[in-house]
């Protein structure tokens, strides 16, 4: 009867209690919003740095972090494969590369180039490189074929066709040059890359870079991804001999973990002011009920009803608008989040380029993680109780002759 | 042994500022199966004794009996269970649970008394065709008029089987004819089972239907008069 006597109170007022429940539903909505576009953008960010820049794991020359150049690229064969393939039944794969920069050229106009030997096949298992290609293809190796970023390829004016000329340093202060037919072009997912990224073969770079058989990092693909740390160890082990080391891509780009770190704080922030906002306007709807309320409440006491059981049902009242605030937030939140997972917001114009310029995508990809749910959802719902803790303190301090006034 | 008595009951309002003495010495007892009126001008301390003797109020000095129990000093929660096994409550106005029919509200009182269900039930229908609300049993209190409410509300408190009902100017709100009505309803309970009624009025024809009159001035008592029972 408790129960019913509290539901009931819940539709007594239907006004009051729908737009309690909507402002809870409204702020659960935003709250996942805010949080799932903002972990989406994270993680798209945190796959475009780990997929096609450093992978989540590196092998490098023990040299190589403070000295990048091709003086510290390693030898990569059979036996250093085999040796990490057989120790390590996590390492899923391992991917080589050879990167440096050069001058890169076409009829004209000349530019500063990152040059990057891939095997295409690997590379493409990890972060599907060929979707990301406008036009053309990757060639085989000995085919002289290059793949530019569409940045680089617009400002050297250099279309699919075309012959690209490379300029620079090899191994030992070697001179390299080489003539390039542009194969392709792509749309390369880090801004500042896409101006500056060429992909020849593999063994097309060592050749020209005089570095036969060697690498300068070898991405080591993990069976699981999350949980590096011990794989990381271990491979060092394995490695430690040979003068390489093992890198993390957290321990290759702080700066990133730390950019991220504050995109979430100032996404915690917003959250914060929105979390009080939404709290005020819930602690004014549960006032004036408490007030509305106040000779109900005092004739209850008068006639025996005991405090503690009052507030009971005062606050079962107030439970039932807070969880069904919280579960209708959920409703409506996940609808939009699908919404906009299946169509994801993509900036055009002005504002992808802005969003370019920051090293994003024109797309904003959405999370949708069962922990910013529980999180979220619980945030709110204990904001929700601690307010309706009032009516129920309020019940317990009260006078009983003031309240039948 | 009378079942209420009162002990020099005083009262003053916020003796600190502007004292106001609601009550003076009062001294009274009341037997069962007493139907009592207290009357008296606005601000003669009428409400301010039934809530002592309620123990919704506490006094300066003083105290208060209930059935041999002193109520004055008595622990709240201790106070609150005494008064729901006690003591009968009907306000003046907005007595009900809003949100519960005239069936509930009656059944909710024994509820918090832990009665059984089928006492609960059995009592509920008994008292309120008692008070002519048979057909009303599922009517919310803003479905009924306010004569019905006060029925409601005294069925109620009949409900909790309490020793006596406290009404402080049950009929206030109501018109003539529900007025009345209220007073048949509360005279057949006390003269078909006993039950002791104390109520406060400004209606002199209310007044006329108690049995002992107590006239209040200056919070003090002015009169206290018995007629004989009609024959
Ligand atoms: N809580 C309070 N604080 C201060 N003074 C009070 C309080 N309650 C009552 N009084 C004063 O005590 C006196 C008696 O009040 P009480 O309400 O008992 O009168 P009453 O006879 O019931 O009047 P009415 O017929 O208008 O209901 C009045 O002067 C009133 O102003
Ligand atoms: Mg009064």
């Amino acid at each position: 009867m408790y129960l019913k006597l509290a539901w009931r109170n819940l539709w007594r007022n239907k006004r009051r209690t729908l737009i309690t429940v909507s402002s809870i539903m409204f702020a659960v909505v935003a709250a996942l919003f805010v949080e799932s576009l903002g972990e989406g953008t994270r993680q798209q960010l945190l796959d475009n740095m780990t997929g096609f820049q450093t992978g989540y794991m590196q092998i490098q020359d023990y040299r190589y972090e403070d000295e990048p150049s091709l003086d510290n690229a390693f030898l990569f064969d059979d036996s250093l494969e085999q040796k990490i393939q057989t120790d390590h039944q996590d390492v899923d794969f391992l991917i080589p590369r050879i990167e440096t920069f050069m001058l890169a050229a076409g009829e004209e106009i000349t530019r500063g180039a990152m040059v990057m030997g891939i095997d295409i096949e690997k590379e493409h298992q990890f972060n599907e490189i060929r979707d990301r290609l406008k036009i053309g293809e990757f060639g085989e190796s000995g085919e002289q074929k290059a793949v530019l970023g569409e940045g680089l390829a617009n400002r050297l004016n250099l279309a699919v066709g075309d012959t690209l000329a490379l300029l620079g340093q090899g191994r030992f202060g070697m001179m390299s040059s080489g003539l390039f037919e542009v194969s392709g072009l792509i749309d390369f997912p880090i801004r500042e890359l896409d101006n500056q990224i060429i992909y020849l073969s593999l063994e097309d770079a060592q050749w020209l870079l005089s570095a036969e058989e060697r690498v300068t990092n070898l991405v080591v693909v993990p069976e699981n991804p999350r949980n590096l740390n011990p794989l990381s160890q271990s491979l060092s082990e394995t490695v430690k001999n040979d003068e390489l080391r093992v890198l993390t891509w957290e321990e290759m780009m702080p700066e990133l973990i730390e950019a991220i770190e504050f995109d979430e704080l100032s996404g915690r922030v917003m959250l914060w002011i929105l979390y009080v906002v939404i709290g005020f306007g819930i602690f004014g709807t549960i006032l004036t009920m408490t007030l509305e309320r106040k000779r109900e409440f005092g004739i209850l006491l008068s006639v025996g009803m005991y405090r503690t059981k009052l507030a009971l049902v005062v606050f079962i009242e107030t439970l039932f608008i807070s969880i069904l605030g919280v579960l209708s937030g959920f409703g409506l939140g996940s609808l939009i989040l699908l919404y906009f997972h299946f169509t994801p917001i993509q900036f055009t114009g002005d504002m992808a380029d802005l969003m370019h310029d920051f090293g994003f995508e024109a797309t904003m990809e959405i999370t949708f993680s069962p922990e910013i749910y529980m999180l979220q959802g619980s945030a709110i719902l204990v904001i929700t109780l601690l307010i309706c803790l009032y009516p129920s303190l309020k019940i317990a301090g009260m006078d009983i002759l003031e309240s039948k006034k | 042994m009378p079942i209420i008595t009162t002990h020099n009951l005083s009262k003053v309002y916020n003796p600190d500022t502007v004292p106001v003495h609601a009550l003076r010495d009062v001294n009274l007892e009341f037997e069962e199966g007493e139907f009592t009126t207290v009357r008296g001008p606005s601000g003669s301390g009428k409400t301010t004794l039934l809530n002592m003797i309620g123990g919704l109020d506490i006094p300066t000095e003083g105290h208060v009996e209930i059935a041999g129990t002193r109520i004055t000093g008595m622990k709240e929660s201790k106070l609150i269970e005494f008064r729901l096994n006690n003591i009968g409550f009907v306000f003046q106005a907005y007595n009900l649970i809003p949100v519960f029919t005239a069936y509930e509200n009656v059944t909710f009182i024994m509820l918090l008394q832990k009665r059984s269900k089928q006492e609960m039930k059995e009592r509920a229908h008994e008292l309120l065709s008692a008070m002519g609300l048979k057909d009303k049993l599922d009517s919310r209190p803003k479905e009924l008029s306010g004569g019905e409410q006060q029925r409601v509300a005294v069925a109620r408190a009949l409900a909790s089987r309490p020793k006596f009902i406290l009404a402080d100017e049950p009929t206030a709100n109501l018109d003539t004819d529900s007025a009345m009505n209220l007073l048949d309803m509360m005279e057949k309970m006390n003269r078909e089972e006993n039950v002791t009624f104390i109520f406060s009025t400004h209606d002199q024809r209310v007044i006329d239907r108690a049995r002992r009159v107590i006239t209040m001035v200056d919070g003090a008592i002015d009169k206290d008069e018995r007629k004989s029972p009609p024959s």
